[in-house]
C-alpha cells in the first residue's frame, strides 16, 4: 500500500496502483494545454483526453497522474471523469464505434445502422469484441443530422451510411 | 447537403464554398478582418456595442437574447479580467451550424470573438467546443495559429494597443454543458452542473469574473455588422430580430443541409417545399420541430397553408420557437409518439442530475414510455405523462427541465392519436 | 447582515425583518413551514431539492425560498394550491426510485423524508415502474451506504468539503445515474461520520450500528465528549444499560458543534460496555502476587490502612496524588481536596503534559467560544494542529475562513492540512514557536527571531500587517509548543494587539477534554508533574493513588519505576499497564455512566449526564474519593450527589462563583467561567527569558515538508479506541475489503492480532 502525497491542498490519498508516467512530448503537450488557464483545474478535460489516448482509458494509475499534476484530490477526478460520456473509467476498445441515436438519425434508420454494426462485430451495443478490437455505442446527436444516419469512430465522423460503406470503412481500419 | 443562402445574399456563409476557405489569405481576400481593422482604427468599444444594439441581433444559442444589452451588462469599472466565450457545444439534437462555420471559416469566428473582446474590454476568449467535434478544435487551432503569426492575436493586435488571446478548449460529451453557466462549471475544470443566477455571467461567469458567452453563429455575425452598419444588417431581418439566420434541415426532406435565411422568410410551407425540395420519396409532411430538440412540435396543419414567417415572433405566434434552428423535418411515416420518446431518452441520458424534478421526472417519464412501447400502455397514461410535465416545467433548476417537458407536452396535444391508439386498455396492459 | 430592517409581506401578513435575511429562514421563524432537504444553514446553497418553492409576486415561476434574499415591499405566499401540488410533485419524485424500505431502514423514525411523507400524507403511488437498483455497501469500517436511498440532497459531499475540508465523497455519474461516492468504493477519510449525520434519509449510516436498534428504543441523554478538549456536545442513545450510539442530530441536541463530531466522539464510545471492564475491585495481598477480586469494602479498608502505614513510615509528602485530566471537575476537585485537606501532601497533579498556569496567571482577554471563531475576522494559529487534535476548532477555523472570508494566520514548523485555507503561513523550523512569539510581541527582535526559525524578515513583518489591518475580532491560538514564558505573552497579546475597533480573544489548544478543568480545580498545582514523581518512585515518593493510568510514554521511558512504590492505587475502566504494578485497582465508572461537569477550551463548563447505569461494579470516581476519605475519618458530605460537589466547586473556585447544575441545563446556551482578565504588566522578565533562549536556539532544527496524513493523530490507539474494532483498521491504514457489498446482517470484524499493535495513549 503506498500513500502519495497529491499537491498542497490535498490529503494524501492512497493509490494501490503506481502513478502514470509520459514521454516527455507528451508531457510537453500538456504543459501547452496547461499554460492556456489562470487555473490549473481548468485543464483537466484536455488532459483526460490525452491520458485516456495514451493509456487506451483513465485508468487508476492515469487517474493519480491526473490528481497530482492538476494538484487535485482523486475524487475531483473521479467526480468529473463519470460526469461526461467521452470519458472511460473503465476499459474500452481500440475503436469506438458510436452510432447516433437521435432523433434525425432515427428517422432516418439509425436502427438499421446498429443493428448492422451488432451482426458483423457480433455484440451488442455496450460491448466488447473479446480481442478487444471494437466497442459498439449508441450515442445521442452528434451534429450530424444533416448527413444522417452517421457513427462516429473514436473521433473520426462517418456519415450517410449504408451497410456497403460500414463494410468498407470497417475493413479500412488498421 | 445543401450549404447556402436563399431569399438573400449570403453573409456568414459568403466564403463557405470557396477552396481553401479556412486559410487566412482566402478568408483576408474576400474582406476578411476588415471589421476589426475598422474597430481598432476608428471605433470605440461603446461604439460597437451601439452598432450591435442597432443590429437587433439576438442570440443564436437557442434564447434568442439581445446581444448588443448582454454585452452592455459587463461592468466597465471592474477590476477583475473579462473573459469571452465562444459557445461552441452544439449539442442539440436537429443542429449543425455552428459545425459548418468553424469547419469552412474558422478566421470568422475569431475575427468575431476579437471585435467582441474588444468592446467587452477582455483579453483572453475560450472557444468551448463539445468533445465530439475534435476534427474542429484542430481547425481552429491552425486558424489562431495562423492569425497569431500573423499578429492579429496576442500583443498589439494589428499594431494596435489591444491584447488579446483565444484558445479553444474541449468538452467531453455533455449536452447540458451548452447551457451557459454549466459550460463555465465545465471550463473551470468542474462536473457540468449548472449554475445559479442571479449573478448573471456577464457580473460573475468565469473564475467568478465578468464573462459573456456567445453562440458561435452569434458572434461569427458581429464582422459583417460591422462592416454593413447595425441598421443595416437589422433591415436585413425584421423590426426586433435582425440579420440572417441559419437553419439546420435534417429529416424527410430531399435537400437537406444548412440554409442561411433572412429573419422573416416568408413562408415555412414554401421553405419546406420548395427550398428544401419537399418531402423525400413523395411522401406528406406530418411534422416539424422548427428549432431543435427542445421546442414545440408542429403539425403539418400548422404550417400548410397558415403562412409562418421565420423569425422569434412569427413561430411564437404559430405554437412553436426558433430555438437552436435545428429544423427536423418528419413524414407520415414517423410515429410521434416513438419520436417523442426518443427525444425524452435524449433528455434522460443528458439530465446533469442537479435538480430533483428535471433527474427523477425524466427517469420516469423515460419508464413510462418504455412500458408503453412494450404494450403497456394504460388509459391515463397521457394524463399522467402530462401531469409529470406540469411538475417539471418551471420547477427545475436550469431550462432543460423545461425543454424536456415541451417536446412531450406539444406532442400529445397535436398529435393525440399517435398516443391514444397505444393507450387503449388491453389484457397485457396491466402488467406493472 | 446589516441591522436596516424591511418590510416584506408573507401571506398577506407584514413583516419587518433584517435586510439581507434568507426567505426560507425568516418564513419559518414566523412559523410558516417549508419543507426543505438540501438547505443546510452555512453551507454553499444549492437549490436542487425544488422544495421550498414559494410564489413571490411579479416573479414569472415557482421561487425556491432557499435562494432568495428578502427584499423592500417583497410579497411571498408560501401556501396555495399550486405550491402544494409542485411541492409535493417533488417529494413524488424523490419517493420515486426510492426503495420505500423504512422498516428495515435505521433511519426509519428519524428520517426526514419520512417525515414528510408522513406529516402530508394522501400520497398516491403513481410511480408503478421498476425501480433504479444500486447494491448497500460499506464505504469504510465506520461508514454504510444504501445509495438507493439518496435523494441527492448533497448536505454529505458538502459537510465533507466545507467542515472537513476533505472531500473525499462526492457526486458521481450523471443525471439518474448520479450516485454519492468515491474513486474506488473506499473512503479515505478522517471518518468523522458528519455525512451519516447530516444525511436526511438512511443512505449513509453508521456502520457501527447497523441493524442494532430502532432509534425509537433508544433512550437519549445529552452530554459531553471524553475526549479532546472541544466539547461537543452528544446525544448518547442508550438501551436497557447499553450504549449503543453517539450521534449530534439537532433533533436531540443543540450545542456549541451543531451536528458536527469527529471519528471519535461518534465511533469511539463501545469501550463503554466493553467485555474487558473491570468487573470488581482487585487487590494484590503481595507484590509479584496476582490481583485478586474483592469487595467494595475490602478494597477501600485496604487502600486506607496502607495509605495510613505509609504517612506514618514515611511522611505525608511520600504519597503522590493523580488525576486524569479526562475526568469531571467533580473528580479532580475531590482528588485535589483529598491530596490538600486530607493526605495533606503537596505532591498532586493532573497527568498532563502541557501545563497552561502560565498562560492563565496572564489571561489578558476572555477565551473565545467556537462561535467566535466561526465569525472572526482573522485567526492567528501559533503551532498545534487542531484539525487532529481538536477537530471542531479546525472546522470552525475552516468555516470561518471559507464561509465567513476570515484570515488565517498559520505558524507552524509542519505545514498542517489546514495551510489550505491560510492567507499567510509563515513555515519555520521545529522547535522555534518561541521565536514567534518574542518576535510578535518585540518588534526589535524581528531580526534574531526570523534567522533562527529560517524565515524572512518580511514574513513576520507581513504577519502583523494582517493583524493590523483587522477590523473587528483577532483570536489568538496556540497549540502545546510554548514555554511557560512565552505562553505568560500570547496571555497578554490583547492588551499589544486590541484597539476601539479590534477585538482580541485567546483560544489555548489543550489535548483532553479536561484539560482547562484540571487547572481550574488546582490540580496542576503541585510540586511535581506526573512524571517526576514517577521518577521518584522508591526515592521520595512511596505511594501513588492515581485515577487514570500512566501514559504510556511516560511509563516506557522509566520502565519498572512503579516497581518500586511501596504501594500504588490505581482507579480505572480496564486493566493497563499501569494496574499490573498496582496494589488495588478500583472499577471507575466511565463518563457515559456518571454525572459531572467538563470546561472546554472555551472556558465553557458543559454537562456531563448519566446515560446507562454504571456498569459492572464501578463507581463515579469522586465517590471512590470520598468514599476512601471516609474510611479515613473525613467525611467530605458529598452524600452521593455530584451536585453537591458542584456547588462546593462553585464556593471554594473563584471562576466558578455562583455556579449551579440548573444553570447549565440547557446545552445551547454553554456558559463561560469568569477568569480574572489581568491587566496590562510587565512582562520585561518573560522577554528576557525569551530573548536569551532564542538567541541560544540553535539554526539547525529541521522544518518538516511533508502535510501529515488525515488521521495521523486521530487514529493513533489509545486506551478507550483499543477497545473499538474500527480503530484498529484505521490504525492499519483503512485496507479497502475483497467486497464491499453487504448483506443485511453482515458487520464488519476486525482481527484480533490488529489490536496488539497499539500505539500508545493518544487523546
Ligand atoms: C440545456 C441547454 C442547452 C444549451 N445548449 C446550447 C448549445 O449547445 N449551444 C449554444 O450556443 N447555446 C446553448 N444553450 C444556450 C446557452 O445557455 C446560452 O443562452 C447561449 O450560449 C448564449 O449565447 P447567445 O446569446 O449567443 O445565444 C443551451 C441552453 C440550455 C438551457
Ligand atoms: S433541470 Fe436540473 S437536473 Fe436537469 S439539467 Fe438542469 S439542473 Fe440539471
Ligand atoms: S431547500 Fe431550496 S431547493 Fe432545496
Amino acid at each position: 500500500m503506498t500513500y502519495i502525497q497529491i499537491g498542497p491542498r490535498s490529503q494524501p490519498v492512497r493509490v494501490q496502483d503506481e502513478i502514470g508516467s509520459f514521454s516527455p512530448e507528451v508531457e510537453a503537450e500538456i504543459d501547452r494545454h496547461l499554460a492556456k488557464y489562470p487555473v490549473m483545474r481548468s485543464a483537466i478535460l484536455p488532459l483526460m483526453f490525452i491520458v485516456q489516448r495514451e493509456r487506451g482509458y483513465l485508468d487508476p494509475p492515469g487517474v493519480a497522474y491526473l490528481a497530482k499534476r492538476l494538484q487535485l484530490r482523486i475524487t475531483d477526478i473521479w467526480e468529473v471523469a463519470t460526469f461526461y460520456s467521452m470519458l472511460h473509467t473503465e476499459p474500452i476498445g481500440k475503436y469506438h464505434i458510436q452510432v447516433c441515436r437521435t432523433l434525425s438519425c432515427k428517422i432516418l434508420g439509425s436502427d438499421k445502422i446498429t443493428g448492422y454494426c451488432a451482426d458483423r462485430l457480433g455484440i451488442k451495443p455496450g460491448e466488447t469484441t473479446a480481442d478487444g478490437r471494437f466497442t459498439l455505442s449508441e450515442v445521442e446527436c452528434l451534429g450530424s443530422c444533416g448527413t444522417a444516419p452517421m457513427f462516429q469512430i473514436n473521433f473520426d465522423y462517418h456519415e450517410n451510411l449504408t451497410p456497403q460503406k460500414i463494410d468498407q470503412i470497417l475493413a479500412s481500419l488498421p | 447537403m445543401f450549404i447556402g443562402a436563399i431569399g438573400c445574399e449570403p453573409l456568414q456563409l459568403a466564403r463557405v464554398h470557396l477552396e481553401n476557405s479556412r486559410k487566412l489569405e482566402v478568408y483576408k481576400k474576400h474582406g476578411g478582418y476588415e471589421a476589426l481593422a475598422r474597430v481598432l482604427k476608428s471605433l470605440t468599444p461603446d461604439d460597437v456595442i451601439n452598432e450591435v444594439k442597432k443590429s437587433a441581433l439576438r442570440g443564436r444559442g437557442g434564447a434568442g437574447f439581445p446581444t448588443g444589452m448582454k454585452w452592455s451588462f459587463v461592468p466597465k469599472d471592474s477590476p477583475k479580467p473579462k473573459y469571452v466565450v465562444c459557445n461552441a457545444d452544439e449539442s442539440e439534437p436537429g443542429t449543425f451550424k455552428d459545425r459548418y462555420l468553424m469547419e469552412r471559416d474558422p478566421h470568422l469566428l475569431i475575427e468575431g470573438m476579437l471585435i467582441a473582446a474588444y468592446a467587452l474590454g477582455s483579453h483572453i476568449g475560450y472557444i468551448y467546443t463539445r468533445g465530439e467535434y475534435r476534427y474542429l478544435i484542430d481547425i481552429m487551432d491552425e486558424a489562431i495559429a495562423e492569425a497569431r503569426a500573423a499578429g492579429l492575436l496576442g500583443k498589439n493586435v494589428m499594431g494596435s494597443a489591444f491584447t488579446c488571446e483565444i484558445y479553444t478548449h474541449t468538452g467531453a460529451g455533455a449536452y447540458i454543458c451548452g447551457e451557459e453557466t454549466a459550460l463555465l462549471s465545465s471550463l473551470e475544470g468542474m462536473r457540468g452542473h449548472p449554475r445559479m443566477k442571479p449573478p448573471f455571467p456577464a457580473v460573475s461567469g468565469l473564475y467568478g469574473c465578468p464573462t459573456v458567452v456567445n453562440n458561435v453563429e452569434t458572434l461569427t455575425a458581429v464582422p459583417d455588422i460591422i462592416k454593413i452598419g447595425g441598421e443595416a444588417y437589422q433591415q436585413l431581418g425584421t423590426e426586433k430580430s435582425g440579420g440572417t439566420k441559419l437553419w439546420s434541415v435534417s429529416g424527410h426532406v430531399n435537400r437537406p443541409g444548412v440554409y442561411e435565411l433572412p429573419m422573416g422568410y416568408d413562408d415555412m410551407e414554401k421553405f419546406i417545399m420548395e427550398d428544401c425540395q419537399g418531402i423525400s420519396e413523395g411522401k406528406q409532411l406530418k411534422a416539424v420541430i422548427p428549432g431543435g430538440s427542445s421546442v414545440y412540435i408542429m403539425s403539418a396543419e400548422d404550417i400548410i397553408g397558415k403562412d409562418v414567417r421565420m423569425d422569434y415572433e412569427g413561430l411564437v405566434n404559430a405554437g412553436s420557437m426558433v430555438g437552436s434552428g435545428g429544423f427536423i423535418v418528419m413524414d407520415e411515416t414517423v410515429d410521434v409518439f416513438e419520436s417523442t420518446k426518443n427525444l425524452t431518452e435524449f433528455y434522460k441520458h443528458e439530465s446533469c442530475g442537479w435538480c430533483t424534478p428535471c433527474r427523477e421526472g425524466t427517469d420516469w417519464l423515460v419508464k413510462i414510455f418504455k412500458r408503453i412501447e412494450k404494450g403497456g400502455g394504460r388509459p391515463d397514461d397521457a394524463k399522467l405523462l402530462l401531469d409529470l410535465c406540469d411538475n417539471i416545467e418551471g420547477k427545475s433548476f436550469c431550462p432543460l427541465g423545461d425543454a424536456a417537458a415541451w417536446p412531450i407536452q406539444s406532442a400529445i396535444k397535436r398529435f393525440p392519436e399517435d398516443f391514444r391508439r397505444r393507450l387503449v386498455s388491453n389484457s397485457n396492459g396491466h402488467s406493472s | 447582515m446589516s441591522t436596516e430592517s424591511i418590510k416584506i409581506t408573507l401571506n398577506n401578513k407584514d413583516y419587518h425583518v433584517p435586510k439581507g435575511a434568507r426567505l426560507i429562514d425568516v418564513c419559518r421563524e414566523q412559523g410558516f413551514d417549508i419543507p426543505s432537504f438540501c438547505y443546510y444553514a452555512d453551507l454553499a446553497l444549492q437549490a436542487s431539492c425544488r422544495m421550498c418553492l414559494v410564489r413571490i409576486e411579479k416573479m414569472p415561476k415557482l421561487q425556491t425560498s432557499c435562494t432568495i434574499i428578502c427584499t423592500d415591499g417583497m410579497v411571498v405566499t408560501t401556501k396555495s394550491e399550486e405550491i402544494e401540488k409542485a411541492q409535493r410533485a417533488m417529494l413524488e419524485f424523490l419517493l420515486a426510485n426510492h426503495p420505500l424500505d423504512c422498516p428495515v431502514c435505521d433511519r426509519g423514525g428519524e428520517c426526514e423524508l419520512q417525515e414528510m411523507a408522513f406529516d402530508w400524507g394522501g400520497l398516491e403511488e403513481r410511480f408503478t415502474e421498476t425501480k433504479n437498483y444500486h447494491p448497500e455497501k460499506y464505504l469504510s469500517p465506520m461508514i454504510a451506504n444504501d445509495p438507493q436511498r439518496c435523494i441527492l440532497c448533497k448536505r454529505c459531499t458538502r459537510v465533507c468539503d466545507e467542515w472537513m475540508g476533505e472531500d473525499a465523497i462526492e457526486a458521481g455519474g450523471r443525471g439518474a445515474n448520479t450516485v454519492i461516492g468515491t474513486y474506488g468504493g473506499w473512503l479515505d477519510c478522517s471518518q468523522c461520520g458528519n455525512c451519516i449525520e447530516v444525511c436526511p434519509t438512511g443512505t449513509l449510516l453508521d456502520g457501527t450500528y447497523r441493524h442494532q436498534a430502532r432509534p425509537w428504543e433508544l433512550a437519549q441523554t445529552i452530554s459531553t465528549c471524553t475526549y479532546c478538549s472541544d466539547g461537543c456536545q452528544m446525544s448518547l442513545g442508550s438501551r436497557g444499560g447499553e450504549l449503543m450510539r453517539i450521534v449530534a442530530r439537532d433533533r436531540y441536541v443543540n450545542g456549541i458543534n451543531g451536528e458536527f463530531l469527529c471519528v471519535k466522539g461518534r465511533f469511539g464510545h463501545p469501550f463503554v460496555n466493553h467485555e474487558e471492564r473491570l468487573r470488581t475491585p482487585l487487590i494484590r495481598y503481595k507484590k509479584g502476587g496476582k490481583l485478586l477480586p474483592a469487595t467494595w469494602d475490602e478494597a477501600i479498608r485496604h487502600v486506607a490502612r496502607n495509605l495510613d502505614t505509609l504517612a506514618e513510615k514515611y511522611d505525608r509528602n511520600s504519597i503522590g496524588v493523580i488525576g486524569s485530566p479526562r475526568l469531571t471537575n467533580e473528580a479532580l476537585y475531590t482528588l485535589h481536596k483529598f491530596a490538600t485537606e486530607l493526605v495533606g501532601t503537596d505532591n498532586y497533579a493532573a497527568n498532563d503534559a502541557f501545563s497552561l498556569s502560565p498562560f492563565l496567571e496572564n489571561l489578558g482577554a476572555p477565551f473565545a467560544t467556537h462561535h467566535d471563531i466561526r465569525h472572526a475576522r482573522t485567526i492567528l494559529l501559533l503551532g498545534g494542529e487542531p484539525e487532529e487534535l481538536q477537530p471542531l476548532t479546525g472546522k470552525q477555523i475552516r468555516q470561518a475562513v471559507r464561509n465567513g472570508g476570515a484570515s488565517l494566520l498559520i505558524v507552524n514548523s509542519v505545514p498542517i492540512r489546514l495551510i489550505e485555507q491560510a492567507t499567510q503561513f509563515v513555515h519555520i523550523r521545529a522547535e522555534t514557536l518561541d521565536a514567534a512569539v518574542l518576535a510578535l510581541a518585540d518588534a526589535g527582535s524581528t531580526e534574531t527571531a526570523s534567522r533562527v526559525m529560517g524565515v524572512q524578515d518580511g514574513e513576520l513583518q507581513a504577519l502583523r500587517e494582517l493583524i493590523e489591518l483587522t477590523e473587528g475580532d483577532l483570536i489568538v491560538m496556540f497549540g502545546g509548543e510554548l514555554s511557560p514564558a512565552a505562553q505568560a505573552v500570547v496571555a497578554q497579546l490583547p492588551h499589544t494587539f486590541g484597539s476601539s475597533t479590534r477585538r482580541v480573544l485567546l483560544h489555548p489548544l489543550p489535548l483532553f477534554n479536561n484539560s482547562i478543568g484540571a487547572h481550574d480545580m488546582g490540580l496542576m498545582g503541585g510540586a511535581m508533574t506526573a512524571s517526576q514523581m514517577l521518577s521518584e518512585a522508591g526515592k521520595t515518593i512511596h505511594g501513588i493513588y492515581i485515577a487514570g493510568s500512566f501514559f504510556q510514554e511516560t511509563l516506557s521511558a522509566s520502565e519498572a519505576a512503579l516497581g518500586k512504590l511501596d504501594f500504588l492505587v490505581v482507579q480505572e475502566l480496564f486493566e493497563t499497564e499501569t494496574t499490573r504494578f498496582a496494589d488495588v485497582v478500583l472499577p471507575a465508572a466511565s463518563f457515559a455512566e456518571i454525572d459531572g461537569t467538563f470546561t472546554n477550551n472555551a472556558g465553557q463548563v458543559q454537562r456531563v449526564r448519566q446515560s446507562i447505569p454504571p456498569v459492572n461494579q464501578a463507581k463515579s470516581d469522586w465517590m471512590i474519593t470520598a468514599q476512601l476519605a471516609r474510611e479515613l475519618g473525613v467525611d467530605f458530605g458529598f452524600e452521593l450527589s455530584a451536585s453537591a460537589v458542584f456547588s462546593e466547586i462553585a464556593e471554594r473556585v473563584q471562576a466558578y462563583a455562583g455556579l449551579r447544575y440548573p444553570l447549565l441545563k440547557d446545552e445551547s446556551k454553554p456558559v463561560q467561567v469568569k477568569r480574572a482578565i489581568v491587566t496590562e504588566r510587565d512582562l520585561s522578565a518573560e522577554l528576557n527569558t525569551l530573548r536569551n533562549a532564542v538567541a541560544a536556539m540553535p539554526e539547525t532544527h529541521e522544518k518538516l515538508w511533508e502535510t501529515p496524513k488525515v488521521g495521523h493523530e486521530l487514529f493513533k490507539i489509545g486506551t478507550l479506541t483499543d477497545k473499538v474494532p474500527q480503530f484498529h483498521l484505521l490504525a492499519a491504514g483503512n485496507p479497502r475489503p475483497e467486497t464491499v457489498n453487504i448483506s443485511p446482517l453482515y458487520q464488519i470484524t476486525v482481527d484480533a492480532s490488529l489490536r496488539r499493535e497499539a500505539i500508545g495513549e493518544s487523546v
